[in-house]
Order: structure tokens, then sequence, then C-alpha cells
């Protein structure tokens, strides 16, 4: 087992606050939401565990301060509700990782038989293989059919908001905090004023 | 398609961009001994970081130390030096890449162009077959890159068919310089974004020049003539390709430099297509430009 404070990022003197920190830091960086359908899914969720092992650790060592961890441990994988719809076995190769197989078989479905569900999966497929452009089209097709759909909606709506460039948001630091936002109107309209003045 | 790749200088301390620079005169030097000084024409900034990012990840040592520029003897620099391919594996690219590239614009240029391009080939010929002898996986893996894009803009292909083939490309790269079996497929992800990135922005660079020559670009169909909101569409298909790269760079394992390639993912990518995309055509079209 690697040094669980090396894992952390910190020093073996660090407080139990700056251990708490780092540990809130990379669980949020390597947070299996972010990872969602990502072809490095699992290496993520490998980090993770390594990160939750190396936390409990440091935690046990330092026993007596009882602080467990919350919130971030328990992840199932991101696996879909095989119930649903007709394409249960297309949603099967997808969890089994076979991207390829499940891309020719919904292919291989005619046009017109295509549902919201279909454009979906054909999204997190194209995903999966880094075509982003097609994934965002395909889910935005879905949730035009499908507007009510909660798993659609919000894989759409992930994805929108890289296509926004908010993609350093887990940093907290870098992207869209209201005073920034506020500070860049103000610069905006006072070039406005400026131009009109001139 | 070179040279999009960089650190954005301001957020950057002062001690990593000198070590940023040695890497650079340290990949020009190391190609000037390999293939002689007319090469190091052919260096660029992306095979500077592809030289970084194969000392950083496989932990390579090296070494940085005074030395005097290869081009302009009177100039002082640093040079890195590394222990291992790091800088042979980024001459060869850049010498491989440099000759297909060639062969491109011989293709399909303009008659002054094609002989500039013609000679330039025939200078770096011997260069090509030094380079294409000591790693001729990377000069196979180019040439199927090239036919590959030749056949995707034959067909008019989409954004993510027309990026593929230089995405592809990156990420073998990626993949040979990676550090073991475990690591490889975070590199090979990783690369493959990398490329598809700098296909897009080279695509996004050249949007209107394409427009204006018919050429193909895979950007010029959705919104036709409408520069303005072709740039919007290019920026968020840009940022859609660095979020992923930036989930990929984060599994990566970096022993080195990390404040560089940091810099670079974080800040260099978006600074860079502001520049390209937005900068670019707000400049051209203000009418009240202020002198600067």
């Amino acid at each position: 087992m690697n040094d669980p404070y090396r894992i952390l990022g910190i020093s073996p003197d660090a407080t139990d606050e700056e251990v708490k920190k780092a540990y809130r830091r990379l669980a949020k960086k390597y947070h299996p939401d972010r990872y969602q359908n990502s072809p490095l899914a699992d290496e993520a969720s490998e980090k993770m565990k390594e990160i939750n092992s190396a936390y409990d650790m440091i935690l046990d060592m330092r026993s007596g301060n009882s602080s467990r961890r919350g919130g971030y441990n328990t992840y199932s994988g991101g696996s879909y509700s095989e119930a649903a719809g007709r394409y249960t076995d297309i949603r099967i190769l997808i969890n089994n990782g076979r991207y390829d197989e499940a891309e020719q078989r919904l292919s291989s479905i005619p046009p017109s038989q295509r549902s919201a569900e279909w454009y979906y999966l054909m999204s997190v497929i194209c995903y999966h293989k880094g075509w982003l452009e097609e994934a965002y089209n395909y889910a935005s097709a879905a949730c035009r059919l499908a507007p009510d759909d909660v798993e659609y909606r919000s894989f759409f709506s992930r994805i929108s908001k890289q296509r926004q460039g908010t993609h350093t948001s887990y940093q907290g630091s870098s992207s869209g905090c209201g005073c920034c936002e506020f500070l860049s109107c103000l610069l905006c309209s006072d070039c406005l004023c400026n131009s009109c003045c001139r | 398609m070179f040279g999009y790749l960089r650190p954005f200088k301001d957020e950057l301390k002062v001690k990593d961009y000198q070590l940023y620079k040695s890497v650079y005169c340290g990949l020009c030097k190391s190609m000037k001994k390999e293939y002689g000084l007319l090469s190091t024409l052919m260096l660029s900034y992306d095979c500077t970081v592809l030289a970084m990012l194969c000392l950083s990840v496989n932990d390579e040592k090296y070494c940085v130390r005074k030395g005097r520029c290869t081009v302009n003897p009177l100039k002082k620099c640093s040079i890195c030096k590394g222990e291992g391919w790091a800088f042979s594996f980024a001459g060869a690219v850049s010498v491989i890449m440099t000759r297909y590239k060639l062969n491109d614009t011989i293709l399909d240029s303009g008659f002054l162009k094609k002989l500039a391009a013609f000679f330039l080939r025939l200078v770096f010929h011997g260069n090509y077959k030094r380079a294409l002898k000591a790693y001729p996986e990377i000069d196979s893996l180019t040439a199927a890159m090239m036919e590959s894009q030749a056949e995707a803009e034959r067909n008019n292909a989409g954004i993510d068919r027309s990026a593929d083939p230089t995405a592809t490309l990156i990420k073998k790269l990626c993949g040979m310089i990676s550090p073991g079996e475990a690591m490889r497929h975070q590199m090979e992800v990783f690369g493959y974004f990398v490329g598809r990135w700098i296909y897009l922005i080279d695509a996004a660079d050249d949007v209107q020049k394409d427009m204006k020559h018919h050429n193909f670009n895979p950007f010029a169909a959705k919104y036709q003539g409408d520069i303005k909101a072709t740039m919007g569409y290019c920026n968020e298909v840009l940022n859609m390709t660095a979020s992923q790269m930036i989930l990929s760079y984060e599994l990566l394992e970096l022993h080195s430099f990390k404040a560089i390639l940091d810099n670079i993912v974080y800040d260099g990518l978006s600074y860079q297509q502001k520049k390209y995309t937005i900068d670019k055509y707000n400049e051209k079209n203000s009418d009240n430009k202020r002198g600067n």
C-alpha cells in the first residue's frame, strides 16, 4: 500500500482539517459523476477507491479524532436501470463495456423505429468514443423527443455545461462565481459606454 | 497545424517559464545534433509539449545547464537535456510530421507555395530518411492518418469524423510514450482529445480562409457565411473537447513539469481558443481600432 498522505497530496503533519480539505477536494475531482460514461470511468473509480482508502487509513491512524468520512463513498458504478424500455440488451452491452457491439445493434434499427431512448443510447456511445459533436446532437434529439425524461435531461445538461466552458468548475475558483460575472458585466457596460461616447 | 499547444505565459511562474524555454532549447539542440542545423527550422511548440509529457510520465531524469542558442550563438540560454529518448522521439515526430505537411502543401496549394514546399522537402529529405529509420512506426501512423484525413475530406465528413484521424494519431503517439500498460489507456484517451483539439482549433483558425476559397472545413457548413455564429459554435465544440481532455489529464501520473503542463491544460487551451476564435475577429472587424 502506498503512503496515504502522498495519495492525498499532503504532509504527514497536516492538521485534521487539512486532511479533510484535501480529501474533499480530491473526492470532488474524481467523483464518478464527472466521469459518468467517460472512457476513463473505470480508472476514475479506481482512483476514487484509492483516495477513500487512503483517507480511511489516515483516520484510523489518528483514531481518537472520531470524524469518519461520509458522502462520497457509496457509489454503485453508474449502471443503468435495466428495466427501462425495449433496449435492455443494448444497455447491458454498454454496461459491460461492449460499445462497438452496442453501436452496431443500434445502427441496424431502421430510422422509423428510433425512439428517444435510441438517441440517448447512441449519444452515450458517441460520448464514450470521443465523438462529442454527435453525442451532443443525439442527446439533444433525445430530449426533444422525451422532454420529461430525467435520465436524458441530466446527461444533456452535463454535456451542455461542458460546451459552455465550465470544465474546471470543480476547482470553484476559476469560473462562474457571481462576483466575477458581476465585474465582467460592469466591464462590458463600461466598454459599451466608451464606444457610445467616442 | 503546429503551435497551438502553448502555456499561457501570464499565469506561469518565471522559473517554470524558464524551464519550459529550456525544454524548447533542449529539443532544438537535440534536433541539431541528430539531424543538423537546418532541421531546427522544423521545431514546434507542440513537440516541445510532447517531449515534456514524455519526460514527465516516464519520470525520466533530466538536467538543465547553461549554454548558447543553437541558431544565434551570441545568445545565452538554458538547455534541458534528458537521459532517455524523450527528445529524440519528439524530434522525430517533428521531422516526420513536417514531411507529411509538405507533401500535403505540394498536393493542394498555389504554384509558388508548391514550389517552396517542393524545395523544402528536398532539403529535409535526408532528415526524413533518418527519422524514418529510427522510428518507422511514427511514419506509418502518420501516413495512415493522412490517408483517412483525405478520405474524410473527400466525403465532406462532419466534425467528429474529420477530427478523428489527427486525434487517433496523437492517441497512438501518446500510447507509445506511455510508461507502461497500467497507464496506457489514460495516455491514449488524453492523446485522443489533444489531437482532436489541435485539429479543431486549426480548422477554426482557417475557417474564414477556407470559406473564401471553397476549401473543405468541418465548421463551414453549419452557419454558412456567418462568421460570428461560426466562431461561437467552434468555441463550444472546442470547450467540450477541452473538458474531456482535462478529465483524462487528471488521471495521468505526472512526475515533473507539472506546473507547466497544468498551465497548458487549464489556462493555455482556453487562451489559445480565445485568441484564434474571438480576438482574431474582434480586432479585424472593429472599425475604430486603437493603435498599439
